[in-house]
């Protein structure tokens, strides 16, 4: 059946769909309408309403270690507060989903126009060594979708997971045929709390027992859950890649901006990273092909950054600032590319 | 059974200091576990001395991050209710970084309970003044004396409809004990003071011997059996029922 639904209506849709059975989240727009969502649907899941962010990412700590799949919902303020929590979940470890609906930041910004301002701080925001997996969709169908595979790939993965969205993309309203779409769910294999005698630390240990100061064991310890992630992260390989068999240019782009920039297809290749982090491999092949690539996006570079380290090579940006993005604009500025 | 099913053999001695009142603290709680058969207890901490605690029970248990293990906790019993969730951290850990939990879980009457060990500074990190450090206690961070008024913890809880405030010291043990049955037998939110200085960190600086702080402790302290507001120099429980 066909349903008019919100970029976070479907996100909701999806969580249910996934089995999710905590949700606890502090009201930040644009992402309040996914814990409204989950009001309306507390025979399912259990609901909270926190104090702040950090409380609502520990309630789904602990719940997540009761055995229930969890997930919270935020914007930048509340992401940031978040970010303590993210390596907790990492080291227990334990499987959390974060929604994150950018906004402009830095601090209280532009409040709520939409953003893609937290790219880096959705693979590194916490303090220490970490990997994670963030997923990016597109689409309203696409946030049903993802959210089901975040779900599925904290399970798998026992870690946090990030699922990005943008304050335009929260609320758009496309048709959408659930029934269509075709999933499978991941399960835990791991006990609840309460029926083993476990020691669940955020410090480094071995055998249940603190191990603070040997190097070696930290070393193991980081290498084997970040190749567990790693692996995990092979299996949500999730990109698009619209090739342009006359194009010398790759675009590169994701979440809103990889759906206005869709008609330049003509003139270009376009690449949209939906799995965000680990950046996807098959980038590196696909890449050769091109002489120039682009990376357009709402920040001021972030993912840019993060490509030109990827490929080991120089690539260029078309930045969009301040909550505005404009088709017209972005056609500009990579003329002015072109006439460099 | 004894009550030593309820800790890890693995642990002892135990990390803490000699003469710490954690220890006492430790072994009371584990013989009221025993005596109730709470098997289904589930410890959740913050970060300090007390927090590390958690690890040294042999139960499933969680030591999280500094200040959240009240949150924590009430995810945990949020999940699964037959559980019997009990956070066992500092002062600095859930007045101070986590104050904002603590008056949310008390208004929402969550029904955990919560056994903070007051030992007036954070201990953990070298003895800086917490939340309840006494006027004239000297820390770290006020080396002539802490000048501000300590924290009222049992006027933050017993401001709820509803409330179990009990404020206990390991030197009573028996009273210690009878509070924390109580506590466990409780529905609903329950928060269990525990007064004892740490030793290292903070009596020490103010040439207090061990055995100064627990005739200092049994000096000051009444056993309060009537259901009021504690004055600062009494011991016991006060609960809305
Ligand atoms: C976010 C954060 N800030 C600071 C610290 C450092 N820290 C560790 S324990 C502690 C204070 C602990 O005091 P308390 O809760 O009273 O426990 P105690 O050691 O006295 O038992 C602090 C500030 C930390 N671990 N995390
Ligand atoms: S530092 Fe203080 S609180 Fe910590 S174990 Fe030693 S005496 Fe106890
Ligand atoms: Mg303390």
């Amino acid at each position: 059946m066909k349903k008019l639904l919100s970029g976070n209506e479907a996100i909701v849709e999806g969580a249910l769909v996934a089995g999710l059975k905590f949700f606890s989240a502090y009201p930040i727009t644009p992402a309040s309408d996914i814990m409204q969502g989950i009001v309306k649907k507390q025979e399912q899941v259990k609901f909270i309403q926190a104090e702040d962010e950090i409380a609502a990412v520990n309630m789904c700590i602990g719940a997540s270690l009761a055995g229930a799949k969890v997930m919270t919902a935020t914007s930048g303020p509340g992401f940031s507060l978040k970010q303590e929590t993210i390596g907790l979940a990492f080291k227990l470890p334990t499987p959390l989903v974060i929604v994150n609906s950018q906004r402009v930041g830095p601090s209280t910004g532009m409040p709520t126009l939409g953003s893609q301002g937290d790219i880096l701080q959705s693979k590194s925001g916490s303090h220490g060594d970490y990997v994670n997996i963030v997923l990016y969709p597109n689409s309203v169908e696409e946030c049903f979708r993802y959210t089901i595979e975040a779900l599925n790939a904290a399970e798998e993965s026992l870690s946090p997971v990030i699922l990005l969205s943008d304050g335009m993309l929260s609320h758009i309203y496309e048709t959408v045929d659930l029934d269509s779409i075709k999933y499978s769910l991941k399960n835990r294999k791991r006990k609840p709390l309460g029926e083993e005698k476990r020691h669940f630390t955020g410090l480094l240990s071995k055998n249940d027992r603190p191990q603070t100061k040997d190097s070696q064991v930290y070393r193991e310890w980081y290498y084997e859950r970040k190749k567990k992630i790693l692996d995990v992260a092979e299996k949500y390989n999730f990109y698009e890649y619209i090739e342009n068999k006359n194009a010398d240019t790759l675009l590169v782009a994701f979440g809103i901006t990889s759906r206005i920039i869709l008609p330049l297809k003509k003139k270009y290749s376009i690449f949209r990273p939906i799995r965000m982090f680990p950046v996807i491999e098959e980038l590196k092949e696909i890449a050769k092909k091109y002489s120039k690539i682009i990376v357009i996006e709402m920040n001021d570079g972030q993912y840019r950054h993060e490509l030109e380290a990827f490929l080991k090579r120089d690539i260029y940006s078309v930045t969009q600032l301040g909550g505005k993005i404009s088709l017209k604009e972005i056609e500009n500025e990579l003329s002015k590319i072109y006439s460099e | 059974m004894s009550f030593q099913r309820f800790i890890r053999n693995d642990v002892l001695p135990l990390g803490w200091c000699p003469g710490c009142g954690l220890h006492a603290l430790f072994y009371a709680t584990c013989e009221v576990l025993d005596e109730l058969d709470k098997t289904n207890t589930i410890i959740v901490s913050g970060i300090g001395c007390t927090a590390r605690g958690a690890g040294f029970f042999n139960l499933d248990s969680v030591h999280g991050i500094h200040g959240r293990a009240i949150p924590l906790a009430v995810g945990v019993k949020a999940v699964n209710p037959d559980l019997n969730v009990v956070v066992f951290s500092g002062e600095g850990d859930i007045t101070g970084i986590g104050g904002n939990h603590l008056l949310h879980v008390a208004r929402r009457d969550d029904n955990i309970v919560v056994i903070c060990n007051n030992n007036e500074v954070f201990a953990m990190t070298g003895g800086q003044s917490s939340p309840t450090t006494r006027i004239g206690g000297k820390t770290l961070t006020a080396p002539e004396g802490n000048v501000m008024q300590p924290l009222n913890i049992q006027g933050i809880i017993t401001s709820n409809k509803r409330f179990f405030y009990a404020r206990a010291t390991p030197v009573f043990k028996e009273h210690l004990k009878e509070c924390l049955k109580q506590a466990f037998e409780y529905d609903g939110f329950v928060f269990v003071e525990i007064v004892f200085p740490c030793i290292e960190n903070y009596s020490k600086k103010m040439d207090q011997t061990i055995a100064c702080v627990l005739k200092d402790l049994k000096g000051k302290y009444k056993i309060c059996n009537e259901n009021r507001m504690l004055k600062d120099d009494e011991l016991g429980i006060f609960r809305s029922e």
